[in-house]
């Protein structure tokens, strides 16, 4: 085996170096968008950030768990709707609703992973994209529409900042005054920010700790786990409802940030579900960086892609590859990178990012019992 | 009565386009275990080409002939290029693949022929509605008991049920049949005995995919047109009837998508008050869920033994 030209000592002043470095250069973009980036681009970012929470949510359950979801969208939808309803008929400040849709997903999550823990694999796959198929027509009920709005949807579920309407304050904290005659865009980005950091934490303090370990070991082998001691039922039962309730809050956001709910906008269907996997997917499954990586090269692809409806604004060397569509080419992209993905690099860009930097730097690992154990190396994710 | 009648005939057409992707679901698990999600739009994209013959002026025998071709290539060129290597990997990964699959054709689909209902007299088409293999005029239909049935709904079970015949042929007197359940029952034996297994695996697939484009020109001559959403809802059905059939039957996989389609029409049509359209592809998740915690190998299934 060929050794790498460099070796970096996890937890030594290098590390800690490089980290530091990625920290405070991550910081500095998150800070410099919302105060100096285009109105586009803040949008854009929202949308990325939308994403990323999703698909880290997701990533809880299949990449760590090896549980297959394509009904996250119902869980995304229960967010808006919570918020959507809360707001439009009884009032509420939008911020009280992220805790209520966090418990209803919660609850709805893990009466869902009851009978997942009989069913595995494609199969669990097949109940979550029914789910994901029903939960729309659930909205659209005729018996519901008193609380839903049918199949009109919810209006008037952001945000309403007006003077002497104290329901929206922040603990105390008046946006209107802030706000007025100003953009509201920024601070739609901010409690993005804040969702995406919360979820992280969360995914990352699941997967980092026991918890997490014993999640990887029911990935890996579910019979060797239970034999180690592992409680199958009650983890698998809490990490579903854990990803469900974190998915639902990038929901609210959703409510939050366009005034109003629909069931057939795009991440309350199917096609949302299969948006936060393959994102994920590509990102780099298992892997707390994957979705971050996902999400903001989905983004950045459909909104490069976005106008190339338009023969003349697709650049040059691509027009034959392109040209002959007045179809946005994003989502054929993607698809295509996802399947050449599962050819060279099965753990997304992450995965083949981690596979590279191996060649160039040798990354050791603290001796077992010192402190926090190293990530654990990419493995295969059984299905 | 006339009613009650009615609701089955309808049911059991709908059914049979179930049945029809659920079919090619069941050849495809058998062969290799893999749960094809691309099967719909697999379906689908044969089912524009046949649109498209059809704008060319051909005939709608030799459009689904030309459809079915299509199919089987495009079947077994994928088993062929794209889940035979990354079978050896992992099932996720060939999960993943039939994903992007689906997401490719569905955009292809979508940057070819757009997202619209076509034919579409505003766009130019020379076709008035999606051509039905079977007479579907106004006038077309039989009274039974008092009940108007559809000559299509009729041709439609007929049809099924003389695929279904040809492949019990198939799967029992002919060499390639009988490799096929030898393969599927067990791959490493079938191959030391010398059948050649990556022949029968695309064959397989080919044939899924031909049988799937003849379910969507179906249910498209059903519904009258083609669109970009026609095999969502489609899938979920067939995916329900193949697990209430048993996921490695076939003869499962056409009763399945009969009795699905049946009980789809009659909740839609007897509780309009709590199912109605709304709720009709609860009906499938319902179905999908009983069948997986009562009995998971279905109605005809085998059951999986697993070695620990």
């Amino acid at each position: 085996m060929k050794t790498a030209p460099f070796t970096i000592k996890s937890g030594g002043g290098a590390s800690w170096a490089i980290r530091l470095v990625v920290a405070a250069a991550l910081a500095g973009l998150a800070l410099w968008i919302p105060t100096s980036a285009s109105n586009g681009l803040i949008d854009s970012c929202i949308t990325a950030l939308t994403l990323m929470a999703c698909a880290m949510a997701l990533n809880l359950l299949l990449g760590y768990t090896g549980q297959i979801s394509i009904g996250h969208s119902a869980f995304f939808g229960i967010g808006a709707y919570t918020t959507g309803v809360l707001v439009a008929k009884y009032g509420w400040s939008p911020f009280q609703t992220f805790a209520v849709a966090f418990v209803i997903a919660f609850v709805v999550g893990a009466l869902v992973s009851l009978p997942a823990l009989r069913i595995k694999g494609v199969y669990l796959a097949l109940v979550t994209l029914a789910l994901g198929l029903v939960f729309p027509q659930i909205i659209k009920w005729p018996k519901l529409e008193w609380l839903t709005g049918g199949a009109r949807g919810l209006d008037k579920t952001g945000f309403r900042f007006t003077k002497d309407n104290p329901t929206y304050e922040i603990f105390g904290w008046n946006p209107w005054g802030t706000l007025r005659g100003e953009n509201v865009k920024p601070f739609h980005y901010w409690i993005a920010m804040v969702i995406v950091i919360i979820v992280y934490l969360a995914c990352r303090g699941v997967v980092k700790s026991r918890a997490g370990r014993s999640l990887v070991a029911i990935r890996d082998n579910e019979t060797a786990a239970a034999v180690m001691g592992v409680n199958l039922a009650g983890t698998k039962a809490l990490v579903f409802g854990l990803s469900a309730a974190l998915c639902s809050l990038p929901g609210c956001l959703s409510a939050i940030r366009t005034g109003n709910v629909t069931p057939d906008s795009t991440n309350l269907t199917v096609a949302g579900s299969i948006t936060f996997l393959i994102v994920m997917v590509v990102g780099g499954a298992g892997s707390l960086w994957g979705p971050i990586v996902g999400s903001v090269l989905y983004v950045f692809v459909t909104e490069i892609t976005g106008d190339w409806s338009n023969t003349d604004s697709i650049p040059g060397i691509l027009r034959p590859l392109f040209g002959w569509s007045n179809t946005p080419p994003g989502t054929g992209i993607f698809a295509v990178l996802l399947i050449v993905l599962m050819f060279v690099a099965p753990f997304g860009i992450v995965g083949m990012y981690r596979r590279l930097q191996a060649r160039v730097v040798t990354v050791v690992p603290k001796p077992a019992g010192t402190g926090t154990i190293a990530a654990p190396a990419a493995a295969p994710v059984e299905a | 009565m006339e009613l009650f009648l009615q609701r089955l005939f309808d049911g059991l057409s709908q059914g049979s386009v179930y049945s029809l992707i659920a079919l090619g679901l069941v050849i495809i698990y058998r062969g290799t275990g893999h749960l094809n999600f691309a099967q719909g739009e697999m379906a689908l994209f044969c089912t524009y080409v046949v649109y498209q013959c059809g704008e060319w002026g051909l005939p709608i025998g030799i459009s689904l002939i030309i459809g079915m071709g299509v199919g089987f290539a495009l079947g077994a060129v994928t088993e062929v290029t794209l889940i035979r290597p990354v079978a050896k990997k992992s099932q996720f990964a060939v999960f993943i693949v039939t994903l992007g699959l689906f997401q490719f054709l569905n955009w292809l689909d979508g940057a070819i022929w757009k997202d619209q209902p076509l034919p579409n007299s505003g766009v130019g088409s020379n076709q008035t509605s999606f051509p039905s293999l079977f007479p579907n005029k106004p006038t077309d239909f039989v009274n039974v008991f008092g009940a108007a049935i559809k000559l299509q709904s009729i041709g439609v079970f007929l049809l099924v049920l003389v695929l279904f015949g040809l492949l019990y042929l198939l799967f029992n007197y002919t060499k390639l049949g009988l490799a096929m359940n030898a393969v599927a029952s067990n791959a490493e034996s079938a191959k030391l005995v010398g059948i050649r297994t990556n022949m029968v695996l695309m064959v397989s697939w080919g044939l899924a995919a031909a049988i799937g484009a003849l379910g969507g020109v179906v249910f498209a001559g059903i519904n009258s047109n083609v669109n970009l959403g026609l095999m969502f809802t489609v899938f979920i059905y067939a995916s329900a009837a193949a697990t209430l059939g048993g996921f490695d039957s076939p003869g499962g996989a056409v009763l399945g998508g009969l009795i699905i389609g049946v009980i789809e029409n009659m909740a839609a049509g007897y509780a309009d008050e709590w199912v109605g359209q709304e709720l009709k592809v609860g009906v499938a998740l319902v179905v999908i869920l009983v069948v997986l915690l009562v009995k998971p190998s279905g109605l005809f299934g085998t059951a999986k033994v697993e070695r620990v």
